[in-house]
């Protein structure tokens, strides 16, 4: 009997062996179909692209155009977060970290058939770095006054030397689409997948596949799969939602959690959730001796005990839940744990415990008078957090703060005011006690967030623009930020801005409140999206996309 | 013709006056309100101190609000309408390439409001009819009750145009004035006289009705345009339809001076020019009745 059943069990293998050999085989015919469709991809631009000029890029739109259509010597690949070759098919790095050599890939046209060289780098370097630009990408690449050196060696060989040491140089030109230097379309001349074919102000941008793109697939299909991508202006996230349910449109990028979840019980299977994103929310003080708040209060404000206290005394897994419907993460430090290799892994999001954050303000002096907390010389502890005005994440995360911090006696003010308006008082008047806001982290090299962690900073939020610092603690996050902007010893590097997690964590200038996931919504008609937590989450790999017929 | 020559004249001297003196006001206004001095980009950790600087001293010139003014006014008599700090790019481009726009959604949405007004004041005033008059008062009174910006997020919602968000918007502003107007006109002893002699309604309209109203409601449309164009801003914004509407708010949010300068202007003139064209020919055909 047992040998029947055995027997009967080696022929349903080969049965079953070959229903999933069919299968498989229809799958791939399937797939290699959906290879074969193209098709227009249909998103939304949030606000209109200020410029169409790669080394002038400044906001999201212009972006999301530049990466579509800009050709750059090396990739970040958005999945695997490595740096891979593009244009150039190998590069080297000087051991002072000051020189770049490229080898570049010959017999490569821009879109109008210009052909592409050394020259085009060498000019497109030489305009990046022209000091009346001031382009954030151009920006990244200063770490020294004085002039960069481009040496063509060869039509396909070029070395790049800088004033200065750049970390991370590599990893910058992720960011620097290469110009023609002869064509006279100039910049809309291009080397990306994509091309600019038309422009209605406000209304859509049309881009067209490169007819000259270099790259094609394992099967020898030249690449993209797509005819064309159709950007649409829209700033309103409603009507974006809105017209992605009517199938008007493909991806949404950047999904309010919200939505993600109305759609999640709909239809689920268009909802992705890649886990946190780089992306964080942050509260911080005053620390800025300047600003016109009472003494008193920037005596609390500069203890970091204090700072210390109100970190603690936030429920950091309410607001996840609440504020976010679980979609965001408890944050630990400067860095999520999305940035693989820049994170610190030994920090930890911090407790939620009123009881220790009572126990810590006891310490510096503060004390309980019928359910009010007040400091040593009897003021009563009030602060008014300001936050942009329109963001509703941010509005109820100020809500629940406030609540979490009711509970140590310490009565907060929600303040809500319009994006400029916060702006002022940030960064010119200085006129805030605490602020609510996020930081939008594009950068996976600490070195994007130079301008933010160094004293003498515009961006250093809580205290900028010192002469020296003011804190030993302050000095020393300079010292080793400088320290990992100098070394191309990646793991030196590492242990510097480890130090820097560590310091920022101990100290909170910045409480670091939550990472919020990435959340993007892909119709099922798009073929080939795989969403990711880095920038841009759905259409990172656009020239492999197939849309097909809904 | 020599009245009529003073008439023109002195609206267009008021005309000018009214936009030159708009023009500061705006500047004045945005000038003053909070966060003028502040910019975004600002915000990019990315920049370096230097070119943070450069930011701010892009935006000095118009921290003196007459120098800007006379400059700007030098500039713009030469064609140079400035250009936009938020967006970057000229104004003038900006304007021409939204204004075709704005112009067919206030052309199409001011034509549904007045034939959907005129026709039901028309009905009304000929079938005098209490319940009608009662449900075509509920309809307006609801409309003219609810925002601007909820009658755009509903068309948003039922994927309705823009247009028809604007008429809805006008509609019962201009309905309740025809609507009484015609009711008076209709109820008076000659056209009574007329309707007991068995004249057709077609004739009693265009011989004694129209011009006897034509006057008032040429001023009711030139105040339906000013209406039409107030509403153009939440509706365009809230459509995303990309109109000089949406420019005017994206320009507000980013106090981007140069455009909104522009912007006011361009509405100032659109309303005056209306209310005077409305003005001037209801004053031509008061005196051909005469």
């Amino acid at each position: 009997m047992k040998r029947k059943e055995r027997q009967s069990e080696m022929m349903v293998a080969p049965c079953w062996k070959a229903i999933a050999a069919a299968i498989i085989c229809l799958g791939s015919l399937l797939g290699c179909a959906t290879a074969q469709a193209s098709g227009e991809l249909k998103f939304c631009l949030r606000t209109e692209p200020k410029t169409f000029n790669p080394l002038k890029v400044e906001d999201e739109a212009s972006g999301t155009i530049r990466y579509l259509t800009g050709g750059v010597l090396v990739r970040v690949n958005r999945q695997s977060q490595e740096l891979e070759p593009e244009l150039a098919q190998t590069w080297k790095l000087s051991k002072d970290g000051r020189q770049i050599s490229f080898h570049l890939r010959s017999g490569l046209s821009f879109s109008d058939g210009t052909t592409f060289s050394a020259e085009d780098v060498a000019y497109t370097v030489q305009q990046l770095m022209d000091p009346a630009l001031h382009s954030p990408t151009g920006d990244a690449f200063r770490s020294g006054t004085g002039n960069v050196e481009t040496k063509i060696l060869s039509p396909t060989q070029i070395s790049i030397r800088f004033p200065a040491p750049v970390a991370g140089l590599d990893r910058l030109f992720d960011q620097v689409a290469i110009l023609s230097g002869h064509s006279p379309k100039k910049e809309m001349a291009v080397l990306g997948p994509f091309m600019v074919a038309d422009y209605k102000a406000g209304s859509t941008v049309l881009l067209k596949r490169n007819p000259n793109y270099w790259k094609s697939d394992e099967q020898g299909r030249k690449l993209p799969y797509l005819d064309s991508i159709r950007l649409d202006i829209q700033p309103n996230r409603d009507v974006e939602m809105l017209r992605f349910k009517r199938g008007e449109l493909d991806l949404i990028n950047s999904l309010d959690s919200e939505y993600f979840d109305k759609l999640a019980t709909t239809s689920p299977q268009l909802v992705h959730d890649a886990g946190a994103s780089l992306d964080s929310e942050q509260l911080w003080f005053n620390e800025v001796a300047k600003s016109p708040i009472p003494k008193y209060k920037k005596a609390w404000f500069h203890s970091a005990n204090f700072r210390r206290a109100i970190s603690e005394a936030i429920n950091r897994e309410d607001l996840s839940r609440v504020v976010f419907h679980g979609h965001a993460q408890p944050a630990a430090g400067p860095f999520s744990p999305a940035n693989k290799f820049w994170f610190n892994a030994k920090l930890k999001p911090q407790t939620y415990s009123p009881d220790g954050a009572l126990k810590a303000l006891q310490s510096d002096g503060f004390r309980m008078e019928n359910g009010t907390l007040k400091d040593k010389d009897g003021n009563e502890v009030v602060f008014s957090i300001i936050t942009n005005a329109g963001n509703k994440y941010r509005e109820r995360m100020a809500v629940l703060i406030q609540e979490d911090l009711q509970k140590i006696g310490i009565h907060v003010n929600v303040v809500t005011l319009d994006f400029p308006s916060l702006i002022e008082r940030m960064t010119q008047s200085f006129d805030y006690e605490a602020i609510l806001l996020g930081l939008t982290n594009v950068d996976l090299d600490p070195n994007g967030e130079m301008n933010v962690w160094l004293s003498s900073s515009e961006n250093h939020q809580w205290n900028p623009q010192q002469k020296t610092p003011e804190t030993s603690w302050e000095a020393e996050i300079d010292r080793q930020m400088r320290a990992q902007a100098s070394s191309s010893d990646l793991k030196k590097r590492k242990e510097a801005f480890d130090r820097v997690q560590e310091i920022v964590v101990d100290q909170e200038p910045f409480i670091f409140l939550i990472n919020k996931n990435a959340l993007s919504a892909v119709s099922t008609s798009v073929h080939g999206a795989a969403p990711v937590i880095l920038s841009p989450q759905t259409f990172w790999n656009a020239e492999r996309l197939a849309v097909s017929a809904k | 013709m020599n009245n009529l020559r003073w008439k023109i004249g002195g609206h267009a001297l008021a005309v000018v006056a009214t936009l030159l003196l708009g023009g500061l006001l705006s500047a004045t206004l945005v000038r003053l309100a909070p966060g003028f001095d502040a910019d975004e980009r600002e915000l990019d950790p990315h920049l370096n101190t230097q070119s943070v600087q450069a930011l701010r001293e892009a935006r000095r010139h118009e921290h003196n609000i007459f120098h800007f003014y006379l400059s700007y006014l030098n500039h713009s008599l030469h064609g140079d309408l400035g250009t936009s700090l938020a967006l970057g790019q000229p104004v003038r481009t900006l304007l021409g390439d939204r204004l075709p726009l704005t112009t067919r959604l206030l052309t199409t949405g001011l034509g549904l409001a007045w034939m959907l007004s005129l026709t039901l004041a028309l009905s009304a005033a000929w079938l005098r009819l209490s319940i009608f008059d009662v449900f075509t008062t509920v309809v307006s009174g609801t409309f003219l009750c609810i925002p601007a910006a909820v009658l755009a997020l509903l068309s948003v919602l039922w994927n309705l145009p823009g247009s028809l968000a604007i008429a809805l918007i006008v509609f019962p502003r201009t309905y309740r004035y025809a609507s009484n107007l015609l009711v008076k006109v209709y109820s008076r002893p000659h056209i009574l006289a007329a309707r007991a002699r068995g004249l057709g309604e077609a004739r009693i309209l265009f011989r004694h009705v129209v011009p006897v109203v034509t006057p008032q409601l040429l001023a009711v449309a030139g105040v339906s345009v000013s209406v039409a164009v107030g509403a153009a801003i939440p509706v365009e914004a809230l459509c995303g339809l990309p109109g000089v509407g949406q420019l005017a708010w994206q320009a507000a949010l980013a106090r981007d001076l140069p455009l909104l300068v522009n912007i006011t202007i361009l509405v100032t003139l659109v309303t005056l020019l209306a209310n005077s064209a409305a003005d001037v020919i209801g004053h031509v055909v008061q005196r051909r009745e005469i």
